[in-house]
């Protein structure tokens, strides 16, 4: 009896500590949250003044500013997830290749991955004014002559493609571990009953790789609709509101409008968002991947 | 053999071309290299050419302005503080999750890999706020405990799920002999956990290392507690016009990421993998 007591209290007392640091970090801001989300508050008032379901309806019908955010956001998320999971994949299936270089090319596709992500929107801005400017007088190549952080519907390009190169290397490597797990011996039947290496793609390994597919899918869909540091090194959301993302919003009404409750409203509303898109892709291609 | 000789040949192209591909890649990381040390009116009067005269004077300069070593030390302060705990509490409490199946660890499981799902983004503003009470913004030290609650969510994820296939038999005889639950789980179970503990070591130090946004909402304020990438940030922001400087201040922020995944890419390259599958 006495050293079932103390079990528990071991017990009890090895896993606390772990769950007060997750309140505290993460569960009481989350509840504050959905109280300021209910509120009018500047941030430096003693009391929120309480309006109630207020800060919603600005949010879906007062305002536009938040919808826009939320249909740059989806764009840019669909635009990512197919380039970024199209490159990787076809640069993984390269890479597995018996090249004399394929470790060496495989650090190169990486490297971009472990640089902090406020650092390569900087290089770009540079490549994208000074780079391609010197680049265009030796070639005379139009597009380099193009805007490509200051017109309206280049900019998202821009945006998008320095957000794929940043972390084209992470799903590659994703993708080269996934190819490795196809079983060799598969192939080979395949190659034995005669499959074209077209035919033995789609038919053998593509199926094989589908909880690669479902990992890189999850991990391009919650890290591109969170997209943050790269547009702010790059464009700061310009030219306009061209570029402007729900997390950008978010920070900005909180941060520099100090409209606390708004933005509290706008976060909860976004991890709706998020859940409800994630669980949705989750078991979308959950539901397709094929028993070994 | 003719035919032998064809396919060789396509195949060196084919590398050859690949090789082309990676170099156009990695063009811009070159760039930023290149840029850092040529002098004002070399990198605004031809961005790509290669330095007529090196303006190493670049790094010393900027060193001092930004106080790198300062910097770097905040860096490694609250990287270091972050990992210690995430490691230690994270693995000590997947060991008794484990173990002690009971209704009380089913809840705290549930409670402690649940906020794996909320976005920071949705917490942020609150966030600063509850730091700000109870003194945890503002200080490296207090940054690093951030990370802590953080960082044991995925870390949980990952060592429960391989605690699994680390046979039970190993803490009963070490119970026989006497050990105390702790001593067990440092002196025989820890050890076998170093897989993992290396996933969770490199997952953790490529986020801490490189974070932002958590970084400035809470130690923005001086140059006493920032951290790389946040002084980066200004001081490009600063020196917009002067890229070279902007440009030496990046390199400086990223050689130390660069350096490490060169000598460990082996461990980085599987723990990234690891630890996205798992989680």
């Amino acid at each position: 009896m006495r050293r079932k007591t103390k079990e528990k209290i071991e017990t009890f007392a090895m896993t606390i500590p772990a769950m007060i640091l997750i309140s505290i970090m993460i569960y009481v801001p989350f509840v504050m949250s959905g109280y300021y989300s209910l509120t009018e508050w500047n941030g430096i008032a003693k009391i929120p003044k309480f309006i109630g379901l207020e800060n919603f309806r600005t949010i879906f019908i007062g305002s536009q500013d938040f919808a826009n955010a939320m249909i740059f956001t989806g764009k840019y998320t669909i635009i990512f997830m197919i380039f970024t999971n199209i490159l990787a994949l076809t640069l993984a299936v390269i890479l597995v290749q018996k090249l004399k270089t394929a470790n060496l090319l495989r650090g190169i596709f990486f490297v971009p991955y472990i640089m902090s992500m406020i650092i390569v929107g900087f290089i770009w801005k540079f490549i994208f004014t000074q780079g391609f400017a010197k680049i265009f007088e030796m070639t005379h190549w139009g597009f380099l002559n193009w805007s490509w952080l200051g017109d309206w519907n280049l900019s998202f390009f821009s945006v998008v493609m320095v957000g794929v190169w940043q972390s084209l290397g992470f799903y590659i490597v994703l993708y080269i571990a996934g190819l490795q797990a196809v079983p060799s011996d598969i192939l080979e039947a395949a190659v034995v009953d005669g499959a074209s290496p077209w035919k033995r793609f789609y038919k053998v390994t593509l199926p094989l790789l589908w909880p690669s597919i479902t990992t890189c899918m999850f991990m391009s869909l919650t890290n591109s609709l969170k997209v943050f540091d790269i547009i702010l090194a790059l464009t700061k959301g310009g030219p306009g509101q061209a570029t402007y993302s729900v997390t950008l919003n978010i920070y900005r009404e909180a941060f520099q409008n100090n409209n606390y409750g708004l933005g509290s409203a706008e976060s909860l509303v976004f991890f709706f968002v998020v859940l409800v898109l994630t669980q949705i892709v989750l078991k979308g291609f959950r539901s397709r991947e094929v028993a070994m | 053999m003719e035919r032998k000789t064809k396919r060789l040949i396509g195949k060196i192209l084919f590398e050859i071309l690949i090789i082309g591909v990676a170099c156009v890649y990695i063009y811009p990381v070159f760039l930023m290299f290149l840029n850092s040390v040529k002098p004002f009116n070399e990198v605004v009067l031809d961005a790509i050419a290669l330095p007529k005269k090196l303006a190493l004077e670049n790094f010393s300069y900027v060193t001092d302005k930004m106080s790198y070593q300062t910097l770097f030390m905040n860096n490694v302060i609250i990287t270091t503080i972050g990992i210690l705990g995430i490691v230690g509490f994270a693995s000590l409490a997947s060991y008794i999750l484990d173990r002690r199946r009971t209704k009380y660890t089913r809840f705290a499981h549930a409670f402690i890999i649940t906020p794996m799902l909320i976005p920071f983004q949705t917490i942020m503003i609150t966030l600063l706020k509850v730091m700000n009470v109870i003194h945890l913004s503002g200080s490296r030290v207090g940054l690093g405990i951030q990370y802590w609650g953080f960082g044991i969510p995925m870390a949980v994820f990952i060592y429960y799920n391989f605690m699994k296939t680390i046979p039970k038999e190993l803490d009963e005889s070490a119970c026989i002999d006497g050990a105390s639950t702790l001593r067990t789980f440092w002196s025989v179970i820890f050890p076998l956990l170093k897989p993992v503990t290396v996933t969770v070591i490199v997952l953790d130090v490529m986020w801490i290392w490189n974070d932002f946004l958590l970084p400035l909402l809470m130690v923005n304020s001086s140059v006493k507690t920032k951290t790389l990438v946040l002084a980066a940030y200004t001081f490009v922001g600063q020196f917009n016009t002067q890229w070279q400087y902007a440009m030496t201040a990046m390199v400086l922020a990223v050689v130390p990421s660069i350096i490490i995944f060169v000598l460990l890419q082996k461990y980085i390259v599987s723990g990234v993998v690891a630890g996205a599958i798992k989680g």
